[in-house]
């Protein structure tokens, strides 16, 4: 249990109306954010880990509402805001996000530099030439060179890495509470990726803000996090410290999620895929929604919703696996051994090793 | 199909607890799911059209306006089939009594004019012919853009040729060369729709150009090419089905500028010859009578209006019902 | 040189890929001069970043964009530039293509039906409509699909039965040869798998040969039987997997396997960061090309970092036991 959370949400429960039919896309979620800390947020497509973080910032798509719960942040329910104008207090300015696509986030018909005063000058009140000297710092924070030069660029003479510094940077402007990534790096390249999970990592240590990172990529996941949420079917289904998460994950679907990289596999093997897909969330899911497709399913899986169990301080599961009365089951084998595999691969002349 | 989804959205109602006996050990029993039931798919199957249909007849106005300009329409077309109206004759012309009735005397609904013909008879009969120039115009406009736009977006050699063709005919009024072609022509119905055509297919061409250059390039047509599939059977399943909102929205515009053209030419008096009753043939005639006895003036000029904006309306809210992206929502 | 008696399947010789925009100076070359070949009955991976040339060279195979220079050799003919209709028709059968993006790869106006029988249409290869149903539904089995989904839009689909709907399409050709364009890049973590182990099973059942275009090295070490590197349209290192990770020696393969994510939590947050920074390095002495240091191992250097490169490698054969 976190005392005093940054921000915490209960009993979320997020719809959407499609056609005639609804969807029910976040199907209660409780959850607490520690401040100063980066909680890594994982899922496939369609677990919600977007929608999720949009409720945070008003941000659903207008189609979309928040049916139930609360999410407390500074005191009040962010829930209580009906309008567009009361979120302006919140949205970039307390909470600020970045986007996946940086070519699509940044304005092409307005300079760079413009674009990081304007928000300045709008949520600081400052001047013209105040907001464009902090701009340059910002810029040179983000690790763009000469940004002198840079500041009267536009978008399409930076290069994805560095519109995403950018975007960073912009974020930044207003020295934000929390920093929503979603997918900052799944479109760049796994070289500037390592470039810009670094400088938000810094950033964070400069400016002290609390990081939710929304990203399928373990690998990213074992850089950043401090503490890991896996998402399935618009829950929850396991939260932990990243190192009980990768290390003693009790969840089914963690399992599989962990089994299924292609770092642990073995050229000649079948890899191993978790089977069939993720359940329609139109229709009301019975049960655990991750039943059908678990090598561990039980009868009562198929029945009834499993319970938050506790398993440390830090860490839960919502699988049926963790009551006393369900068989003993061993996580598979490839997860008790992937701290040594990792060791092998990483270690002097191993295959991705030091040379 | 009439139903409208506005109710809000309800949070979920804690369930009744489904009575199960959590103390039975076979409940902890291992049990696989059926591999297959995964891939099925739960929502019933997406029809295009249906959805388009759906989505159109949603919208109130649309609906308004189609019964609109359909009744207009039926009587443009039935109503001088039962009058046999004919704008060169006038039987009332020497009897001063029957001319300048106003509406609704002795069984004119519309009134009568300076030679005594029935208002209600020369309207529908030149809307029918206005319908029929504006309809015709915008058929082959359409068909020879289309065709046209959709080989020259593919089309790399073209492009270079057909650009210059097109910074030549954009820049032709369509007015002026409409008169001039009239002129040297005559005033058929042949002629008129053939002189307006004559540089509007251009634009057309050149729309459906740029639709097909953006999506030339997508993944599905390059895999089609992989595939072995010739040109034409791309242009006609892989791009003309994107186009159809695209079509539907150029049509919905084309149809009353068309009208307006027409309205244009006749009231500056080259557009359909003496013979024929046309929207702006009455117009213009009337004009002169436009203070002394406002209803000859008014009416033409309120039903050319009506025919244009109600058309326009179904076409935009037809095309807006045909882009898939609205079928989401 | 040891010879190798594998028969040659795929042969890429000087290509060269330029993209102007009809002004006469101004070209992007986008592929500068690449070599190499491709054995029947082997993976071939393809690894760079985005804009490296490596779907550009993919393409230029498939003929669905012109070459400006150099040949491409097919089971002996040359399927590059202007051929008969005949070889075009054989280009078709024998190769087919994998792409990226599920949601842009299929028509989304037609049919999961049209869209996996279109191969089969423009060649008549069923004989009647019997025939070719049980052909459908024979490709949509094979890839885990269910035949009734035949009737069925594209976007009724998630991205990973998109995916296989694809693999479908291209399999139903019955092809020797397939480019996979980055297929899995789109698609979520643990639907990776269900791809991989799909592609590996048709490999295994018919034979295929495969080129793997892929940014993410973990993923083409798990596929690959030989990878080349590629960065900035040039083919910088080309080795057998295992050699290639075990002894890699072009600056940029090193970052590129540095950069790869681990998902272990101790190892990557006690990582360094290693930045490869083309700008700064020597490029003085003669222009490098692609030359072997051992039989199987093509690095692209001058003969100065060729010699270097000799020092390094003695050593790390040495070291690795």
């Amino acid at each position: 249990m976190v005392n005093d959370p940054i921000l915490s949400v209960k009993n979320l429960e997020v719809k959407f109306k499609v056609r005639d039919r609804v969807l029910t896309a976040i199907r209660n979620i409780s959850l607490d954010f520690e401040e100063h800390k980066v909680v890594a947020i994982v899922g496939e497509s369609g677990s919600g880990k977007s929608v999720f973080t949009k409720t945070f910032t008003g941000m659903l798509d207008i189609n979309g509402e928040v049916t139930q719960g609360k999410i407390w942040f500074e005191g009040r329910n962010l829930m209580d805001i009906k309008d567009d104008k009361g979120w302006e207090e919140i949205r970039g300015k307390k909470i600020a996000t970045v986007f996946q696509d940086p070519m699509t986030s940044l304005n092409p018909v307005r300079t760079i530099g413009y674009q990081i005063s304007e928000v300045i000058m709008k949520h600081q009140g400052k001047s013209k030439e105040e907001a464009k000297k902090e701009a340059l710092e910002l810029m040179t924070k983000v690790g763009i060179k000469d940004p002198e030069r840079r500041y009267d660029e536009y978008p399409f003479q930076y290069s994805g890495g560095m519109r995403q510094r950018i975007v960073i940077a912009i974020a930044l402007a207003c020295h934000p509470k929390i920093l929503i990534c979603d997918e900052p790096t799944t479109a760049l390249d796994v070289t500037i990726q390592a470039q810009i999970i670094r400088l938000i990592k810094d950033l964070a240590e400069e400016y002290q803000f609390t990081t939710i990172y929304i990203t399928h990529d373990l690998g990213v996941v074992a850089n950043v996090a401090d503490y890991v949420a896996v998402m399935y079917a618009g829950q929850i289904i396991e939260f932990g410290t990243v190192d009980e998460i990768f290390y003693d994950s009790r969840h089914p679907y963690t399992w599989g999620l962990l089994s299924s990289l292609p770092q642990l596999g073995l050229k000649g093997e079948e890899l191993f895929a978790i089977r069939g897909t993720p359940p329609s969330l139109f229709e009301e899911v019975k049960g655990d929604a991750f039943a059908p497709r678990s090598n561990y399913s039980m009868k009562i899986d198929f029945i009834k919703e499993p319970p938050i169990f506790d398993i440390t301080d830090t860490h839960w599961a919502k699988t049926w696996l963790l009551d006393p009365r369900a068989p003993k089951v061993e996580p598979p084998l490839v997860i008790r051994t992937l701290h040594q595999r990792m060791l092998d691969m990483t270690k002097k002349g191993g295959v991705y090793g030091e040379r | 199909m009439f139903k409208k989804n506005n109710e809000p959205l309800k949070a979920t109602k804690p369930v009744k607890e489904i009575e199960i006996d959590m103390n039975d050990p076979s409940l902890f029993e291992f049990q696989r799911a059926d591999d297959s039931a995964s891939e099925h798919i739960a929502a019933p199957k997406y029809s295009y059209w249906g959805s388009v249909f759906r989505r159109f007849f949603s919208n109130k106005i649309a609906v308004l306006m189609l019964l609109i300009s359909l009744t207009m329409v039926l009587f443009a077309f039935i109503q001088p089939m039962i009058s046999h109206y004919d704008h060169m004759v006038a039987p009332n012309i020497n009897n001063s009594s029957m001319h300048f009735l106003k509406p609704f005397t002795k069984g004119f609904i519309f009134g009568t004019d300076n030679r005594g013909n029935s208002l209600f008879d020369s309207l529908w009969s030149g809307t029918k012919n206005s319908l029929i120039v504006a309809l015709s115009a915008t058929f082959f406009t359409e068909f020879v853009g289309i065709v046209v736009g959709m080989f020259w977006g593919f089309s790399k050699r073209m492009d270079a040729i057909m650009i210059e063709v097109y910074n030549v005919l954009s820049n032709i009024p369509t007015t002026l060369i409409a008169m001039i072609l009239v002129y040297a022509l005559g005033g058929g119905f042949k002629q008129l729709i053939f002189a307006l055509c004559v540089t509007t297919w251009i634009g057309t061409a050149y729309f459906i150009r740029v639709q097909v250059m953006i999506i030339r390039d997508r993944e599905y047509n390059l895999a089609s090419q992989c595939l072995g599939t010739p040109l034409w059977k791309i242009i006609l399943n892989n791009i003309l089905p994107y186009l159809i909102s695209i079509i539907i929205t150029s049509v919905s515009r084309d149809v009353p500028a068309f009208i307006s053209y027409e309205v244009a030419l006749s009231y500056m008096g080259v557009g359909l010859s003496e013979r024929y009753a046309s929207l702006g043939k009455l117009i213009q005639q009337y004009s002169p009578y436009m203070l002394t006895e406002p209803y000859l003036f008014w009416i033409p000029v309120f039903a050319s209006a009506v025919i244009s904006v109600s058309l326009y309306l179904v076409g935009q809210a037809l095309a807006d019902a045909s882009d898939p992206r609205t079928h989401m929502i | 040189m040891e010879k190798d008696n594998r028969e040659v399947l795929l042969e890429v010789k000087n290509l060269e890929v330029t993209f102007n925009n009809s002004r006469r100076n101004k070209g992007f070359r986008a592929v500068k001069n690449a070599n190499f070949q491709i054995y029947k009955g082997e993976t071939f991976g393809l690894v760079g970043e985005s804009g490296s040339g490596k779907t550009t060279i993919g393409r230029s195979i498939m003929r669905l964009n012109p070459i400006s220079n150099g040949e491409i050799w097919f089971e002996g003919k040359r399927i590059d530039g202007k051929i008969s209709k005949e070889d075009r028709r054989d280009v078709i059968r024998n190769i087919q293509m994998i792409f990226q993006d599920p949601a842009a790869s299929l028509n989304e106006r037609a049919t999961i039906d049209y869209c996996v029988s279109e191969g089969l249409y423009n060649f008549h290869l069923y004989e009647n409509e019997e025939d070719r149903e049980r052909k459908v539904d024979e490709a949509l089995e094979s890839v885990g699909l269910l035949p009734e989904h035949k009737s069925r839009y594209p976007h009724e689909f998630s991205g990973g039965q998109r995916q296989r709907i694809g693999i479908a399409r291209a399999m139903i050709m019955e092809p020797k040869f397939i480019i996979a364009d980055e297929p899995i890049s789109a698609l979520d973590v643990s639907i990776r798998a269900q791809v991989l182990n799909l592609m590996n099973k048709f490999k295994e059942e018919r034979g295929l040969t495969y080129m793997f275009i892929a940014h993410d090295l973990s993923v083409v070490r798990y596929f690959a039987d030989r990878i080349a590197v590629i960065h900035n349209g040039r083919i910088v290192e080309v080795a057998p997997t295992d050699v290639l990770f075990k002894y890699p020696l072009h600056p940029y393969t090193l970052s590129l396997l540095q950069a790869v994510p681990m998902p272990d939590p101790q190892i990557e947050k006690a990582k360094e960061l290693v930045v490869y920074d083309e700008s700064k390095r020597d490029f003085s002495g003669e222009k490098p090309t692609l030359q072997p240091i051992r039989p199987d191992h093509l690095v692209f250097a001058n003969d100065r970092e060729m010699k270097e490169y000799e020092e390094k490698l003695s050593l790390m054969e040495k070291d690795i036991v």
